[in-house]
């Protein structure tokens, strides 16, 4: 699981209130990291950076080091430049930040860029439903208690808990009756044996 | 992608998210508008600028949702919405769905266990979900409207306390997560576990419908937390202060 790109981000200006300011608001995006230089030929003092990219910068900035910054960066990952606009502009866009936008749409613009970079590997999670989460869901579809079945499995609720989350993950279906409906088409349960006008 | 704004034209914008039809007509607009740009619209129609941008953008973009901005709004404005937004529920896509899950279900007349099953879940999710609209319209929506009034009206604020002695939303608030939910597993029961006998095309439309709804209604919902009932406490703790 090492080899999954990073998604960091770079944000260059010469004002340490700018940027610290947008450092600590883009801590609340997906970003892993924030790395914050004053000039852009400071990415030299940066020799092993790997993984995407997103670089904001105002628009002067970005013409005279994106070249520079490209390169170094370029190796193994993607990289995207975004633009820092530091006057009032009213018109809304999602491709520049503006210094008076609000925290919430600085880490929305900057999420939507993160995300589109290639996504770390999918996860490949196991469907199948083992035997234990078997039993839960016939349990469950017969209308019984987080409490109740816990008391028939020997297990804590919180245990209980546990197991209908994973069932969740694995099958898709997040309420109970949803849950009779696929015990029912799973044939996990017959469909006389329960009380369908109760329970779906 | 991009933010829309008061220039752009709103045909544009249509052509960009089509999905945004039924929100343009629920602030009062209806098709035939040109080449003109929404603000020329919102101008002649008389719909508040900022709240029409605002509207459309965060169904556009679910991750955009200026929290700030939108508490601006007034109340009855935000329920205005709203019940238009109910109104196009229980008008139009609910019979629309209730027609296509039947062509769906009909279409495969030999998994009729299957399709009983199908046909339950439906029902009881729709039944839940009027429900959980009137209870609005009928208490809670009455609630809000009352106590916005009373802010500004002393005649009202008297009936107001005299109603509501120990007032508070939080007892009206319902979870909207339980029908995002179940809208979800419908979805998911028909794409991955109902046995594919069916004509496919009907199943299609079916689900188009349901995205649909589930788009809009996520949409909703979010409106109802995250604005209208944040306002409400603000509005409460001012008519708290006042006492």
């Amino acid at each position: 699981m090492s080899n999954i790109p990073t998604k960091s981000i770079i944000v260059i200006c010469p004002s340490d209130i700018v940027l610290g300011g947008l450092s600590e608001i883009l801590k609340g995006s997906q970003a892993e990291e924030i790395i914050q230089l004053h000039r852009g030929d400071e990415i030299l003092d940066y020799p092993k950076l790997s993984g995407h990219f997103l670089v904001i910068a105002s628009p002067e900035e970005l013409e005279k080091s994106s070249t520079l910054i490209r390169q170094i960066l370029s190796s193994d990952g993607k990289v995207q430049f975004m633009n820092l606009q530091l006057e009032l502009i009213s018109t809304n866009t999602n491709l520049a930040l503006n210094l008076y936008d609000s925290p919430a749409l600085i880490c929305y613009k900057a999420n939507e860029i993160l995300n589109s970079f290639p996504a770390s590997q999918p996860k490949d999670t196991d469907t199948e439903l083992t035997r234990r989460e078997m039993e839960v869901l016939r349990l469950l579809t017969k209308g019984y208690s987080n409490k109740e079945i816990a008391d028939q499995l020997f297990v804590s609720t919180h245990t209980v808990i546990s197991h209908r989350k994973n069932i969740s993950e694995k099958t898709g279906i997040k309420s109970a009756s949803g849950m009779t409906m696929y015990a029912i088409l799973k044939k996990i349960i017959d469909v006389n044996d329960i009380d369908t006008a109760d329970l779906i | 992608m991009e933010l829309f704004n008061e220039n752009n034209k709103l045909a544009s914008v249509i052509h960009k998210d089509h999905s945004l039809l039924p929100v343009i007509n629920r602030l009062g607009i209806k098709l035939g508008f040109g080449d003109k740009t929404i603000q020329n619209i919102c101008e002649e129609k008389g719909i508040d600028l900022n709240f029409f941008v605002e509207t459309i953008n965060v169904f556009h973009y679910e991750a955009y949702f200026p929290e700030k901005r939108l508490l601006d709004f007034s109340v009855s404005m935000v329920i205005e919405y709203l019940l238009k937004t109910h109104k196009y529920y229980i008008e139009y896509l609910i019979p629309e769905n209730d027609r296509l899950i039947e062509l769906f279900l009909m279409a495969s007349p030999d998994e009729s266990a299957e399709n009983d099953l199908v046909r339950r879940f439906y029902t009881k999710f729709k039944e839940e979900f009027v429900i959980h609209m009137n209870f609005e319209e009928r208490v809670m929506f009455p609630y809000i409207l009352e106590l916005n009034d009373a802010l500004v009206n002393p005649v009202a604020y008297e009936a107001f306390h005299q109603k509501y002695p120990g007032y508070s939303i939080e007892g009206y608030e319902k979870e909207h997560s339980n029908m995002d939910d179940k809208m979800d597993d419908l979805k998911n029961i028909i794409i991955k576990y109902l046995p594919p006998n069916y004509d496919q095309n009907r199943g299609n439309a079916f689900l188009f419908n349901l995205f649909m709804f589930e788009k809009d209604l996520k949409n909703h919902s979010r409106i109802e937390d995250h604005i209208l009932i944040p306002k409400v406490k603000q509005l409460e703790k001012v008519l708290l202060s006042h006492e």
